[in-house]
């Protein structure tokens, strides 16, 4: 990886000014030492070696964090926000994994999808989609828009009959094709 | 059987065919064929009908806005009686004298009971203590209907032109064209102008 090799070399790096400081240091010790009469303890190379032990800790630290939170793509680096476990814990205890299964199961056809990439454009009639959605024969269409319905993504008006994509409806969509495209970037890793 | 100029009519009619009582792009409702119906007058002119059949309420109660509709419609099967003021007089031409017959395949023993489940909708719609007739439903345009409901209140909806406002037990639903605003149990939402406004608990 990339990442940890530029890692390593900032370590190397800081190992190498912590070397210098230390000379340094060495030689205002000194200088204080001949101008004060306080007390001066040598407390030799350890506070060096502990330092060190200290920095390449915490940039391993880093380093796990980072591969964890930053995905590196060909097209650039994604910082993906999360919360806290506690919270990421909670949030996946309260949702149903059976809903998260129909709610897939609903998004899992192409067809589907592309029913709702056409109601992003607005409400449209059974014909209007028909119309759009050609290769889709009618009684199939009906067929998803009833999956689609039942799983809260869209919404048929009773009176016009017009089909509306819902709110959670959108940003499913908006979602799954997000996460189509951040598998595809990772695969291609 | 007045409540201050507003009458219940004496004689208990019949509904010949399916008829759309009220209609606009958000709602519609319907009372089917044979259901029953006494004229509601004032000053001896017709104002409405009391119905009591089987029937169905569509309400689109639904949200259109940027991020995606919100709200679900409204799909009611009426089978309690329901009151109706407004433009009746296309109405008077598909009714015809009920038969003890068609009272009894109602439910009702004859024509007092029929009668008496009448009253107790208008008086629970008017109130008991009368009310001046300018203070309600005085208007030549517009449609009050008012359903029971099962928290024993009314579910009332009034419609003038594109302009509806519907209150029931959750849900208030007030649109104008492309104006609406919906309270559920569990959001408010005002919309309007390609601009939404969402609250929720």
């Amino acid at each position: 990886m990339k990442l940890s090799e530029d890692i390593r070399e900032e370590v190397k790096k800081l190992r190498e000014e912590i070397a210098k400081l230390k000379e340094q240091l060495t030689s205002v010790t000194d200088r204080e030492q001949r101008r004060s009469r306080g007390i001066y303890i040598d407390i030799g190379n350890r506070v060096q070696d502990y330092m060190g032990d200290v920095m390449e800790s915490v940039a391993e630290g880093i380093h796990g964090e980072l591969e964890r939170s930053i995905f590196v793509g060909p097209e650039g680096v994604r910082i993906i926000r999360e919360r806290g476990d506690k919270f990421r814990g909670e949030e996946e205890e309260r949702v149903s994994l059976s809903k998260v299964a129909e709610i897939m199961s609903a998004l899992g056809h192409e067809h589907r999808l592309r029913i709702l990439k056409e109601l992003m454009g607005g409400g449209r009639y059974i014909n209007e989609l028909q119309d759009k959605l050609s290769e889709i024969t009618a009684s199939t269409l009906s067929s998803h828009l009833k999956v689609l319905e039942e799983a809260g993504l869209v919404v048929q008006e009773k009176v016009r009959g017009r089909y509306l994509i819902t709110m959670p409806g959108r940003t499913a969509y908006k979602m799954a094709t997000r996460i189509t495209k951040f598998l595809e970037r990772g695969s291609q890793e | 059987m007045t409540w201050q100029n507003y009458q219940l009519d004496s004689t208990i009619l019949k509904i010949t065919e399916l008829l759309t009582l009220w209609r606009i792009e958000k709602g519609i409702i319907e009372i089917g064929k044979n259901s029953l119906a006494i004229s509601i007058k004032l000053d001896d002119q017709l104002k409405g009908y009391l119905f009591h059949g089987k029937g169905k309420l569509l309400l689109d109660t639904i949200v259109e806005t940027e991020k995606g509709a919100i709200g679900r419609p409204i799909e009611k099967e009426i089978s309690e009686p329901f009151l109706m003021l407004g433009e009746a007089e296309e109405i008077q031409r598909h009714l015809t004298t009920a038969s003890k017959e068609e009272l009894t395949e109602m439910g009702y023993e004859n024509e007092q009971g029929f009668m008496a489940k009448a009253e107790d909708l208008f008086d629970q719609f008017f109130g008991k203590e009368r009310i001046h007739k300018n203070q309600c439903c005085d208007n030549d345009h517009g449609f009050v209907f008012a359903f029971p409901n099962k928290a024993g209140k009314l579910d009332i909806l009034i419609a003038k032109g594109s302009k509806l406002i519907y209150k029931a037990i959750n849900t208030v639903f007030i649109s104008n064209r492309d104006k609406v605003v919906l309270k559920t149990p569990n959001e408010v939402i005002l919309s309007g102008n390609r601009k939404s406004f969402v609250i929720r608990k």
